[in-house]
């Protein structure tokens, strides 16, 4: 009685674990399926400073169409931008700091061109 | 009294002579494929290499001013960028278009610097790092201008109406540097008067300027001034490589060809 007992409790205790590791199994090989192969994996994220630069900067064609409020802020941005950049490894802080300073410059140049205007 | 005029004469060649040769020497009037050539050694020599022999005329076929001006970020002036050999690597710089990757033409773009370097790299190296050397070139210059429009001066090509004829076509986009923009409101030309009597007024075409540039790339750093009127140029300053002559001595058509830019018909 002991011994069937005993048997019932092993083939339950088995197949609870067989199961278990079927279950982890077919979700393991789920999740793999999911996820990029090595042809496909994805470019790393552009950082948030980066994104904030290019948004920035992108603007510079349209400098001469901006109010005098919109030119103060976005040299503002740029102001932000460089502390970020500064924090940068030497090649992109030497790539990105240059770049900026032409940003902001033209923004400035615009703005105090505007401001000359009204005089 | 023949004899008064001739000694006269010649005191004057003499004066004229000696005060020539002591004003300066003249500078070489460089070979159409040499015009805009650059030679960068701010690390080269000090890492055993040969320094870098830039070549603007294959460049500046494929690409616009600004893509590497402004995008990639090279400074205007030949040594001021302090290009390192970790900065191509790290894909900056030249490593932007260098890198073993980009395709050009149906050519894949061979890469620039690199930690390893074995034997079979020498001639990769061997094509920038030139200076003082031999090294074939994928693009010869010569087969490269003949089918473009002939200009007088600076590589003897008109670029800007090889542009317009569609036999060269710069890009002005590079993926992972350049921001999506829009095109930019064509500006107004404007005429600037000459301090000469007699010489046309110079025609500026902010359109053919900033198709190629964009704005940052003069403003405020190559022109300052900002109310018209308000800055001077000068031939010295600007044969100096100031305001205009920032490309205009170097890489744009060159000082001598005067009426490409004095282009307004003087007033009867």
């Amino acid at each position: 009685m002991v011994t069937r007992l005993a048997l019932k409790k092993t083939i339950a205790v088995v197949s609870l674990v067989s199961f278990s590791v079927l279950w982890l199994a077919a979700a393991s090989s789920a999740i793999a399926a999911s996820e990029p192969g090595p042809q496909e994996v994805q470019a790393p994220a552009i950082e948030a400073w980066q994104r904030e630069f290019d948004h920035v900067c992108s603007k510079t064609q349209d400098a001469m169409g901006f109010s005098e409020q919109e030119l103060a802020v976005l040299i503002q941005r740029c102001d932000t931008l460089q502390t970020k950049i500064e924090k940068l490894d030497e090649t992109r802080k030497k790539v990105y700091a240059g770049r900026l300073k032409m940003c902001r410059g033209l923004y400035a140049y615009v703005l105090e061109s505007k401001r000359n205007d009204k005089k | 009294m023949n004899m008064k005029r001739f000694v006269i004469l010649t005191l004057i060649l003499v004066f004229c002579g000696t005060s020539q040769s002591q004003t300066g020497t003249k500078k070489k009037r460089p070979l159409p494929y040499e015009f805009g050539r650059v030679v960068l050694n701010n690390y080269s020599e000090k890492a055993d290499l040969p320094p870098v022999v830039f070549e603007h005329w294959i460049h500046r076929s494929k690409f616009t001013c600004r893509v590497c001006h402004v995008d990639i970020g090279f400074a205007m002036k030949a040594g001021q960028t302090g290009i390192r050999a970790v900065d191509n690597e790290r894909g900056y710089y030249c490593g932007a278009c260098h890198n073993g990757k980009m395709m050009v033409d149906e050519k894949r773009v061979f890469a620039a610097c690199s930690k390893r370097v074995n034997y079979e790299d020498q001639k990769r190296c061997d094509r920038c790092h030139s200076f003082g050397k031999k090294v074939a070139s994928d693009f010869d210059f010569f087969a490269f201008s003949q089918p473009l429009p002939k200009e007088r001066f600076g590589n003897g090509i008109d670029w800007e109406k090889a542009e317009e004829m569609g036999l060269i076509n710069p890009v002005a986009f590079l993926d992972g540097f350049t921001a999506p923009k829009r095109n930019l409101a064509a500006q107004k030309d404007f005429d600037l008067n000459p301090k000469v009597e007699g010489l046309p007024d110079i025609i500026f075409s902010h359109k053919k300027h900033t198709v190629w540039n964009g704005c940052e790339l003069c403003h405020p750093e190559i022109f300052m001034g900002v109310k018209k009127g308000s800055s001077h140029y000068t031939m010295v300053d600007i044969s100096e490589g100031k305001s205009c002559g920032a490309c205009h001595v170097t890489v744009a058509f060159p000082l001598t060809d005067c009426q490409r830019c004095h282009s307004k018909p003087v007033k009867p």
